[in-house]
């Protein structure tokens, strides 16, 4: 395989790094929450889309939305029993209600779908776009297309609408927040609803290019966690540069030089980068931003 | 005899078991200025914290608070401030990284929240009027403003809540003094148009200019309470928060 096939695997990889990781960023941001059971709710997300597909006959269009939805009740209902320690702040708490709820996810699908892998195969991953040596499925392009839409609109969203404004003012200041008539714990919802859907979404899309297991949650969590503090605590922006770069790193590392030292070679970058950056590597963004 | 905007009645205020403010009845009318004074740590801002149902910190508080004759005090803090129970806090009072445009936003549309009851609602632009300082500022972000151009806009940012009672948590600290007679002079012409104002104030001297009636709170009580215009001749109001010396 030529290197700029692997740089279009590091690209596409990439993208979902940053797509999976976006739910998290906003999370982190705004509400300095942490959800250690991201990845078993990816895990959620790619089985409830290839239960809707596969098992239910709903068309993949469609069967994202119910994968969202699903994410989203989740979340919420995950925000409503921490709601308590997210007012205090109360991160270790957090941390561990959080690992033990993705547990507890992990079990639960065992039971429903089952302890053995499937395939989610979509009407784009089964079909491919080649140009000259290189290759790529339609559904990893749709895969850099989404994340790119979600970022854009994210930041859109933040910069530029009132609801942005809002959310960022719960960002900083929760309780100055309250005195300007926000109602902060509906804020605190919406984001964990919003972590749940992404997620989710991330995972139906995500999800096809390799086998899925309800074991996997493990694995995403690590390499999210990784994104989220690579970008720097929160940033958007951050989130989706570091996403790519890891994508990249990954494809180009395992291609070039060993596949099975991969994570140990990101966690290598990861420490180097705390030690020289501490805000990650959009620092002075995430400081004029959020 | 109208009804006051605001209606307090046995307040009271702990800190981890400790009594901080018992207070009986404290009302503010329409187009009235209430000053409350006293030394540090008296209660003061415990008082407007408590009407607002907010607090940085953990207080327990018990109270009976009435705005136009509606009790709200089992309301959450967002619910009191968009009936129109307006709080400036001590402090912080900007968001330091929002621009000032982005700052002068309200979470909801007071005209909706049925504010025909005499709550007049400011648009960004008549706080500009008002505070032409913040209009030159306006891309700036909050943490680059001065200590007097955040208080700006605090009291911009509640105006545009469309407030019927606005309370004001020692808007003068920090402040040079010809600032604190710009910002506390404005009160005094947002009272003249009938808003009704609680003014938390350590500046005595300063207060004593704009407020119509008086209050002064040691040590969590009630001690004092008249017109602005009677209490700066009185000597435990001139003594120990005028500096007169008894000649």
């Amino acid at each position: 395989m030529t290197i700029l096939q692997q740089i279009i695997n590091g690209l596409v990889l990439g993208h979902a790094y940053a797509l999976v990781a976006i739910g998290w960023t906003l999370l982190l941001g705004v509400a300095r929450l942490v959800n250690f059971g991201h990845g078993q709710m990816y895990m959620l997300g790619a089985f409830v889309t290839w239960w809707a597909v596969v098992k239910a006959g709903v068309p993949y269009a469609l069967a994202l939305p119910m994968a969202m939805a699903v994410g989203a009740l989740v979340g919420v209902f995950m925000q409503r029993v921490m709601l308590k320690a997210t007012f205090e702040q109360n991160l270790v708490s957090i941390m561990i209600m959080t690992l033990g709820f993705g547990y507890v996810l992990h079990g639960v699908a065992s039971i429903v779908f089952g302890s053995t892998g499937q395939i989610l195969e979509t009407a784009l991953s089964r079909r491919d776009i080649e140009l000259g040596e290189l290759w790529l499925t339609w559904q990893d392009a749709a895969i850099v297309v989404a994340a790119v839409v979600v970022f854009v609109g994210l930041r859109w969203l933040l910069d530029g609408s009132r609801i942005g404004r809002l959310v960022r003012m719960v960002a900083e200041d929760p309780k100055l927040a309250m005195l300007t008539g926000v109602n902060v714990r509906r804020v605190y919802y919406g984001v964990f609803a919003f972590e749940g859907a992404a997620v989710a979404f991330a995972a139906g899309m995500v999800a096809p290019r390799t086998p899925i297991l309800t074991s996997m949650g493990f694995e995403e969590v690590i390499m999210t966690f990784v994104v989220v503090v690579l970008g720097g605590i929160g940033s958007v922006t951050g989130s989706y540069v570091a996403g790519v770069a890891l994508g990249l790193f990954t494809a180009l590392f395992s291609a070039l030089v060993s596949p099975a030292y991969t994570t140990a070679a990101v966690f290598l970058v990861l420490i180097a980068v705390l030690v020289l950056r501490p805000g990650g590597l959009s620092a002075r963004v995430a400081a004029g931003a959020h | 005899m109208s009804q006051p905007v605001l209606d307090i009645r046995r307040l009271r205020v702990s800190y981890a078991g400790n009594r901080a403010l018992d207070l009986d009845a404290l009302s503010v009318a329409a187009g009235e200025v209430v000053g409350v004074v006293g030394a540090n740590g008296a209660g003061k801002s415990t008082l407007v914290n408590a009407v607002a149902g907010w607090s940085r910190g953990t207080p327990s508080v018990e109270a009976q608070i009435s705005l136009d004759g509606r009790r709200l005090d089992a309301w959450p803090t967002h619910q009191r401030v968009r009936a129109g129970l307006v709080l400036v806090p001590e402090g912080r009072v900007a968001f330091g990284r929002m621009s000032v445009d982005d700052n002068l936003c309200t979470a909801f549309t007071p005209a909706a929240q049925g504010a025909d009851e005499g709550r007049h609602i400011y648009s960004r632009d008549e706080v500009y009027a008002l505070f032409p300082r913040l209009h030159e500022r306006r891309h700036h972000l909050g943490h680059q403003l001065s200590g007097g151009e955040r208080q700006m806009l605090g009291i911009g940012r509640a105006l545009m809540m469309g407030p019927r009672l606005l309370m004001l948590d020692e808007p003068s600290i920090g402040l040079a003094p010809q600032m604190v007679e710009q910002v506390l002079g404005t009160l005094k012409l947002l009272a003249r148009k009938g808003l009704a104002i609680l003014l938390v104030e350590q500046n005595v001297r300063a207060a004593i200019e704009v407020v119509d009636r008086l209050v002064l709170i040691e040590r969590g009580r009630k001690v004092l309470e008249g017109a602005a215009s009677e209490m700066g001749n009185d000597p435990r109001i001139a003594e120990a928060y005028l500096g007169a010396s008894t000649t």
